[in-house]
């Protein structure tokens, strides 16, 4: 149900007539649109779950870190991060920012990565009140915001609980 | 040993000054700390969190010294989210305690009102790590919400309990001055208003509110509340990787080595401002400086016996973002005095300011 609302074209993603006009008329001094190098040189974690991995004690930074606690600086790649875990706990989130009015409410959600690593990310196609900590969730890959200004379309992961 | 004494201070009203610009305000309650303390200033230090978001200012000191025809000081510029009061009050200790100069003052001031409410969540998105959060549309309320449910599930507390901190702040804040908000509230209202990101409420997140606040310190000038200690820490964990959400790690950390600094302990604390920008911040705030133990601090809510935030805490007083913990500094040292507040049963004070998420806090020891 959140999920369709959020597939419209994206013409019409800022939101009502009345959420469009306090986001094209008042553009106040915030930035409104993401940097497109930004969105760009993050794809690999944004899409794939790309981590750095310690090669001297095997720990694991998601996002991505330069130095290991372990003391090491030889961190490589790690593409390998599980894209199924568990819920440890959720909230609906209903006061968001303007490029999330259109999807509002948001269901945000903490997942421990099967191995143990977690991510905080969307969980999409879900019913709050059918989830509970423990319920299994598998990446997805989805729309994250429009920049109606200026028709940038930036996807990432997102979570949904897995169909028994 | 040194000392850096708040020799004069000058607080405005939180709320929606949409009469002023944001230099003139910070220069009006400037120039008011600085005809209190009587002396000039050799720097100023200016926390602000949102200037360049909101107000699309930069080197906003010199702009606030030009309003008062102030001319040749240094303006430094402190920036740490809706810690940087904190924050700039450390730097200001520092530079005091180096021996560079004399006197110093502190200038905290934001105006999120100057940009609509939609806004205001992206703006205090910024505090979240821009790529990793910000970007998927988390903001420091989901966090917390995922912090409180963690927190209350963990140590057997129902909502209500949680629900019990709005009613008191707004009771704190309905006899300060200085406070956004001047009314009680019932836990009813707290329990019927909507939720902002579940479990928590519309009362459990501080209102953003335009503020101003001004310190002027001095060295070695016996002349009103001394800062015994200022202690910083960051947390370099991303949320994500934690391993306990029922606890504030950076707070935990600045308030060790504040309290070793100063020489007390959490018994010695009289009068207390913690950074409740949501409601479960304050809780644990609480239990990281040590005024209740871990997992406890609903219950001494519950007991009454919890001397914290007489100004109403950012939930009744606002949250001024930058300004918010130079406020909290004036509050301590105006209550251990007893100025404006009912003065305190003691000699030692504490602040906390916290910027983002668990990301940095700042302790500050104040006593007489």
């Amino acid at each position: 149900m959140i999920e369709r609302r959020r597939l419209s074209s994206w013409a019409s993603d800022a939101g009502s007539p009345a959420e469009r006009k306090i986001i094209f008329s008042r553009q106040g001094a915030v930035v409104r649109h993401e940097s497109v190098p930004m969105y760009w040189r993050n794809i690999p974690q944004y899409y794939r779950l790309v981590a750095k991995r310690c090669r001297q004690c095997g720990a694991v930074y998601f996002p991505p870190a330069l130095r290991c606690r372990c003391g090491s600086a030889e961190l490589e790649d790690y593409d390998e991060l599980p894209h199924e875990g568990r819920l440890v706990e959720y909230t609906v989130l209903y006061q968001v920012g303007t490029d999330f009015l259109k999807q509002k409410p948001l269901i945000v959600g903490l997942v421990e990565l099967n191995g143990g690593v977690r991510a905080v990310g969307q969980i999409v196609d879900a019913q709050p009140d059918r989830l509970a900590p423990g319920t299994r969730v598998e990446l997805v890959f989805r729309r994250v915001a429009v920049d109606g200004r200026h028709g940038l379309i930036m996807y990432g992961y997102k979570f949904r609980p897995v169909q028994p | 040993m040194t000392g850096v004494y708040v020799v004069g201070a000058a607080l405005r009203p939180a709320g929606r000054h949409y009469g002023e610009n944001i230099d003139d305000m910070a220069a009006e309650v400037l120039g008011k700390a600085l005809a209190d303390a009587g002396v000039d200033i050799e720097a100023l230090f200016v926390a602000s969190s949102t200037t360049e978001l909101v107000n699309r200012q930069q080197i906003l000191g010199a702009y606030i010294l030009e309003s008062l025809g102030i001319d040749k000081i240094p303006a430094f510029r402190v920036e740490c989210g809706d810690g940087s009061g904190g924050a700039a009050v450390t730097a200001a200790y520092y530079a005091l305690a180096s021996g560079e100069y004399g006197c110093v003052a502190v200038v905290g001031v934001d105006k999120p009102n100057d940009v609509l409410s939609n806004q205001q969540v992206d703006v205090y998105a910024a505090v979240m790590d821009t790529y990793f959060e910000r970007y998927f549309g988390f903001t420091p309320l989901s966090h917390a919400a995922l912090m409180a449910k963690m927190y209350l599930k963990r140590h057997g507390y129902k909502y209500e309990d949680l629900a019990a901190w709005a009613v008191l702040m707004h009771e704190r804040g309905a006899e300060n001055p200085y406070a956004y908000f001047r009314r009680r509230v019932k836990l009813e209202d707290v329990l019927s208003s909507e939720y902002t990101s579940e479990p928590l409420r519309l009362y459990d997140v501080a209102p953003l509110v335009d503020g101003a606040a001004a310190a002027v310190l001095c060295r070695d000038r016996r002349d009103g509340p001394r800062i015994m200690s200022v202690a910083v820490a960051t947390n370099a964990v991303p949320f994500n990787m934690r391993s306990e959400y029922d606890t504030l790690y950076s707070l935990r950390e600045a308030a060790a080595r504040a309290y070793k600094a100063a020489g007390i302990s959490p018994r010695d604390v009289a009068a207390a401002e913690v950074h409740d920008s949501l409601s479960i911040f304050g809780v644990l705030a609480v239990e990281g400086l040590g005024l209740a133990e871990r997992g406890g601090a609903l219950a001494a809510l519950k007991r009454g016996g919890l001397r914290v935030n007489m100004s109403g805490g950012l939930k009744a007083r606002g949250n001024a973002l930058g300004a918010t913990g130079v406020y909290q500094l004036v509050e301590v040292a105006w209550q251990l005095v007893g100025r404006e507040f009912k003065r305190a049963d003691g000699r030692y004070g504490v602040v906390h300011s916290m910027g983002g998420v668990d990301r940095t806090s700042a302790v500050i020891v104040v006593g007489l």
